[in-house]
This record gives structure tokens, sequence and C-alpha cells, in this order.
């Protein structure tokens, strides 16, 4: 089956986005495939540099930008809701990309499952 | 950031041109802009403006393209209400250009 | 204005989906209405068949009369009349989520079809995504 995840809420203040993450590991460790991630709202935290949590802790956006690379999974950041947060090119993980609503439509169209995690 | 130059009063646009305060906007603000865009701004291009400040005072959101050309056909009549014509009077886009001028908010790229 | 450069080709009927958008949550509360609304109206441009449903706190989405200069946010539920012209087909509002809240049709600001909790499983579940806002 193809899942796609939309995330709703911002890192370490939230349950959803690692809620988010843990489903997609498990996904794919089931065999199924991550048809795309949308980080909306305060979830675009989720995929900024500006983190550095101390070491005893996850590390939420190196988590999901290992998950991206190691799966090839499209990533796509909100413009509008970067834009609110001051997240630009310039302090987003890699493999992610900022891209409007549009993508979010998409990304409801081709997965089987479009599973939300938010509040 | 730049600004516009109004009888020695400078008002702030963005790098893009738009309006920082949407309240400093006037009539002649929107000549001004125009202007700076190349655009002459006759009877056809002040209907597009006053139909999108319209539309936002009533609803708070600019129009989608698709909505803007279906309601401009019905409100000014429909050999207006299609995107060449729309086009022809703002070659910048209606979204873009002509929401500069009427004063509307940027359109945040949320296609 | 959403759609401006969009390639306007048409999607296959396969392609076409139907979406619901669930209201949960009081405007101004959160981001959540409002962001909702904002994919909503993206969407809109992309030919896919679109619901909402407004039930719990989602109901005072609709509450007309929203003054929203003292707290200094925008008023976005003059957004919500537009839908139908966007092309949203139904605006669902749950019966017992108006009622617990002492609310009539009358009380919103654009027209709705009230619906039962019965009738409401039903369409939910003949949706293709849900998206809960």
């Amino acid at each position: 089956m193809k899942f796609g995840i939309l995330i709703l809420e911002g890192p370490y203040q939230h349950q959803a986005g690692d809620s988010a993450y843990n489903f997609a590991e498990a996904a794919v460790a089931k065999g199924h495939a991550i048809s795309g991630l949308f980080f909306y709202c305060d979830g675009v935290q989720n995929a900024t540099t500006y983190m550095t949590p101390p070491q005893d802790d996850r590390h939420i956006s190196k988590r999901w930008a290992e998950f991206i690379a190691k799966h090839g999974v499209d990533a796509v950041v909100c413009i509008a809701a970067s834009k609110k947060r001051g997240i630009t090119d310039a302090n987003l993980i890699k493999g992610a990309r900022i891209a409007g609503l549009g993508q979010l439509t998409e990304l409801g169209i081709e997965s089987d499952r479009l599973i939300a995690f938010g509040d | 950031m730049g600004t516009i130059d109004m009888a020695g009063k400078k008002l702030e646009v963005d790098e893009d041109g738009y309006l920082t305060n949407l309240d400093d906007w006037s009539r002649e603000v929107a000549g001004e802009m125009a202007k700076g865009e190349g655009v002459e701004m006759t009877e056809a291009h002040w209907e597009v403006v006053d139909f999108l400040r319209q539309y936002y005072d009533e609803y708070k959101i600019a129009p989608m393209i698709r909505i803007l050309t279906k309601e401009i056909g019905k409100k000014l009549g429909k050999e207006k209400g299609n995107t060449k014509y729309l086009y022809e009077l703002y070659p910048g886009g209606p979204a873009k250009q002509a929401c500069k001028i009427a004063g509307l908010p940027k359109p945040t790229g949320c296609v | 204005m959403a759609g401006e450069d969009l390639n306007e080709e048409e999607r296959s009927e396969e392609d076409k989906k139907k979406f619901l958008f669930l209201m949960r949550k009081a405007p101004y509360g959160s981001i959540y209405p409002q962001g909702g609304l904002e994919v909503i109206l993206i969407m809109a441009a992309y030919d896919q068949t679109i619901s909402v449903l407004f039930a719990d706190d989602g109901v005072f989405c609709l509450k007309k009369g929203q003054e929203t200069a003292g707290i200094h946010v925008k008023d976005f539920s003059s957004a919500f009349k537009v839908l139908e012209s966007y092309g949203v087909e139904h605006l669902y509002v749950d019966k017992t989520s108006l009622e617990e809240r002492g609310m009539k049709p009358e009380d919103l600001l654009t027209g709705v079809e009230v619906v039962s909790s019965d009738e409401m499983s039903g369409f939910l579940s003949g949706q293709d995504v849900i998206l809960p806002f």
C-alpha cells in the first residue's frame, strides 16, 4: 500500500510528529511504500536544521533527513507555513523541498491512504 | 525592501513591490505602482482593480484565477471573463500584478 | 490567487477522489481551521470532489458576526462564503454539535446541510480521503 503522510504539529512539543515518523518506519518495514511526506502548519519545523537537541534525545530533523535519503521519499514543506516561520532553503533539511499546498492535493490523489498526524 | 514616493511621503513596499501596509493604498498609490510596472491604467484596468478590492473586502481572500474570470464575466460582461483578457490588461498576471496594484496581499505561492 | 500557473490539463475520472475536510476546532484557538480552509481553497483548483463537515467546536467556524480586530488576527470566516463558488460540493454541519452549542442554522454565515450523526457516519465511509483539521 502507498501511504501519504501529513504532519501538522511541531517537534519536541507534540507527539504527532513522532507518531508520523514511527508510522512511516513501521510501514516501510512491513513492505509498504511512503508516497510522500507533507509538512504543514507547525509541522514545517520538523524539517529544519535549526535544532540541536541534547545527545540523549532523538534528533527529529536528522531522523527525517535520513529516512528521506534511505527510502527516496518526496518530502514537501509548505511554502506559506515556512514563510511565516523564517524557513528557507538555507535552513531546510537535505532531501526536502519547499512547495505549495497543491502538492498535498497531489499526495492525496496518489496515495492509497493519506494519514494526517496532528492534534 | 523599497519605497514608493507619494507627494513627499514614502510608502514601504516589499522586495516584489507589494505594499507593506495595506492601509496605505489609494487610487493615486495604485496609479504610481502601475507606472512602475509599465501598466497604463485605463477604465478597463480600474474595473479589475475595483473588482479585486470588493472581493477582498467581502471575503478577505484573493480569488483563484478560475473564479476571478468567472466572476468578472458575470459582473463586467462575458467577453471580459477570460484569462486572455486579463493578461492583456496585466501582462504580469492577474494574480501577481493586478493584486499588487489593487493593494491586496502578496499571494503565498501555495499552488 | 491559486491556479494561475497550473497546467490546466484535464484529469481522468480515475484521478478524481472524494476529499472530506473534517473541521473540529474553534477558530482562532489554533491554526487548524484556517489551515484546513487554505488547503480547501488550493485543492479547489484541482478538480476533485470536496466536502466539508463541521463538527464539535468546528461549528463555531461558521458563526456569523466574527469580530477579530480586538485580538489582532485576521477574520478568515468570510472566506467560507466562497466555497460554493469554488465548487465545494457540500458543507455539512453536525446537528448534535450545533444544538449542544445552542446554535441554529440561521446563526451560520453560509448555507449548510445539517446532518445527524447517523448520516454523518454514512458519508464518512464513502470518502477516499478524510483530512482532519
